[in-house]
């Protein structure tokens, strides 16, 4: 997956092959330019026109990209939905929390305002809400917290199986990201909810769910368990990322690695993380690691393993 | 015969029972006062590393624009570096403010993007007597010491990584060998592995420097690696003011319980799978 550009396509996404069961929560990991974002727009099917893809991407079964040929029609929304990182953003600053429910459920189900607005309590109740505190108030007049509550509930109004959830918590204070967590792990229990859950936070996404795949430079270095990724780490990248997790109580500085990722688009031959692997091979300089597979489900790119 | 506003002591940061905040207007001429620090003391010894850490909306950021001299207090007394800046003409509070050297909070909206990376870095030298020459070794060599390569002196901010924007922001707060250095959020817009950089990067230049550091972070494990004593802000009041060992042993405030439990749910749930 990329995008057109004037000085031609810059792939965001390389030969990504990922599969995420259903009921299960799924991280995807990495820093900032990895293509994480890309490849959960592309799940949530909310590529912008300029994006070009190839390859083929199945949500709940149905073929929605293949090639270049998009359709998302009676998908998005409906079986997969999206909360993004800014809770701010993904609400309408000019409507009360009430009326974003009535054109949602209007557009998606065709109810009408009464019966859209007795939903949206149900929905907004499920969030830990009060309906009355909120269904009547204009975002801005809501906590941080309480938008991507908010967010999250108008989200799932749709009946969508499937949320794509990107950083939702890294614009909230501390204590409320493990909050937002909670939340999604009940919704998921409650609701056997797929959770597509995008973040560079490590820790938090290990606290809520069962299999990551960590990316770098728009590949998958490593796929497998979160207590794999946490626990054993195979990658060296992935070790890079765990060894920065800060440990309160632990005063000695985070382990700290040289240089940054590439840019989106920068190519070399070989493997992108070559610069910054504190062990590479010779090979590295010249070949791109395949995905080869380890015990436990696991798979990881990188020569070391082959 | 002392300097106006001149106090002598050790402390490079004096807030004394400091009331501060915003007004807005109410209606057509009525004026609103919303106070934001709400009788604020706290004392920063020279030398210090201090975390200011509290919750959005907690007064951390006003607290650094009032040490900063950009944001008169109600009532209350501030002495920064010795001089209580407020009772300073506002012409002479550079002499104080030229010896303070801050981040601010958000890299990509806090450099001039019309500007390259040596005029950027030289602001705060734009006062100096230093010629042009010794200028532009002062530049190279706070690039140095954030570890970025000279070449970037004729990038704009656009073409820079995050990280690198947040290397030339600090280099930008260190080119003038400041005495206080005032760090908001310094690594909230960095990624994990470039976050652990910036915070051993800060505090060798804080050895170097032999500064004073005061770092305003609503993340509470990154504050313990770059302060060594935690000032807790809720609601605009101190609710806590000990040693970092002492918060994490022993925390007495509702917010620093709260802050440590979050993290260790996240922690112990993380290692329950």
């Amino acid at each position: 997956m990329g995008y057109e550009e004037p000085e031609g396509v810059v792939w965001a996404v390389r030969s990504v092959s990922l599969e995420v069961e259903e009921g299960e929560a799924f991280c995807l990991a990495g820093e900032s330019g990895c293509g994480k974002s890309t490849l959960g727009s592309a799940i949530a099917g909310i590529l912008p026109p300029h994006a070009v893809t190839r390859g083929e991407l199945r949500v709940g079964g149905r073929l929605v990209i293949d090639g270049g040929r998009r359709d998302f029609e009676g998908v998005r929304g409906r079986v997969v939905t999206y909360v993004p990182q800014n809770p701010g953003s993904s609400l309408s600053p000019y409507l009360t929390i009430g009326e974003q429910f009535y054109y949602v459920l209007k557009s998606t189900r065709g109810l009408r305002r009464g019966e859209a607005l007795a939903e949206a309590r149900e929905h907004l109740r499920r969030v830990e809400l009060d309906p009355s505190a909120v269904l009547e108030r204009y975002p801005h007049e809501l906590s941080g917290g309480m938008q991507q509550r908010a967010a999250i509930a108008l989200a799932l109004s749709t009946g969508a199986r499937i949320l794509v959830a990107d950083e939702p918590t890294s614009a909230l204070d501390a204590h409320l990201r493990f909050q937002v967590v909670e939340l999604l792990r009940r919704l998921r229990r409650e609701g056997g909810l797929t959770l597509i859950f995008i973040s560079h936070d490590l820790l938090l996404a290990s606290a809520l769910c069962e299999r990551g795949a960590i990316m770098y430079a728009g590949r998958v270095v490593e796929v497998g368990s979160m207590r794999d990724l946490m626990g054993r780490p195979a990658h060296p990248y992935t070790r890079m990322l765990v060894d920065a997790i800060p440990r309160l109580g632990d005063r000695r500085p985070p382990k700290s690695y040289p240089g940054e990722p590439p840019r989106p688009g920068e190519e070399r031959p070989g493997c992108p993380f070559r610069d910054r692997c504190p062990s590479p091979l010779s090979r590295c300089a010249v070949e791109e690691p395949p995905s080869i597979p380890l015990d436990g489900g696991r798979n990881v790119a990188c020569w070391l393993y082959a | 015969m002392s300097l106006a506003g001149s106090t002598p002591n050790r402390s490079a940061v004096e807030l004394v029972d400091v009331t501060a905040g915003y007004w807005t207007a109410d209606g057509f001429a009525l004026r609103r006062f919303h106070p934001v620090l709400k009788g604020v003391s706290v004392t920063v010894r020279r030398g210090e590393r201090v975390a200011i850490v509290g919750e959005s909306g907690s007064g951390k950021t006003t607290l650094l624009r009032v040490v900063l001299g950009v944001l008169q207090p109600a009532s209350g007394r501030v002495v920064v570096m010795g001089r209580e800046i407020y009772r300073l003409p506002r012409r002479l509070r550079w002499t104080v403010t030229s010896r303070i050297g801050y981040v601010p909070q958000d890299p990509a909206r806090s450099l001039n993007p019309r500007l390259k990376v040596r005029d950027i870095v030289m602001e705060p030298l734009e006062r100096s007597d230093l010629t042009e020459r010794e200028k532009m070794e002062r530049v190279r060599d706070a690039l140095r010491m954030v570890q970025l390569h000279e070449s970037v002196l004729d990038y704009y901010p656009a073409q820079l990584s995050g990280g690198m924007m947040q290397r030339v922001l600090i280099a930008r707060a260190v080119v003038h060998e400041p005495e206080l250095l005032l760090l908001d959020e310094p690594t909230s817009a960095l990624d994990v592995s470039i976050q652990a950089q910036v915070i051993n990067l800060l505090n060798s230049i804080q050895r170097k420097l032999g500064c004073t550091m005061v770092v305003v972070t609503h993340d509470l494990p990154v504050a313990q690696y770059l302060a060594d004593r935690a000032v807790l802000l809720h609601r605009g009041a101190v609710v806590e003011d000990v040693p970092f060992e002492e918060l994490v042993r022993s925390p007495k405030s509702e917010l620093a319980k709260l802050l440590i439990r979050s993290f260790s749910l996240v922690t112990s749930s993380a290692n329950g799978r």
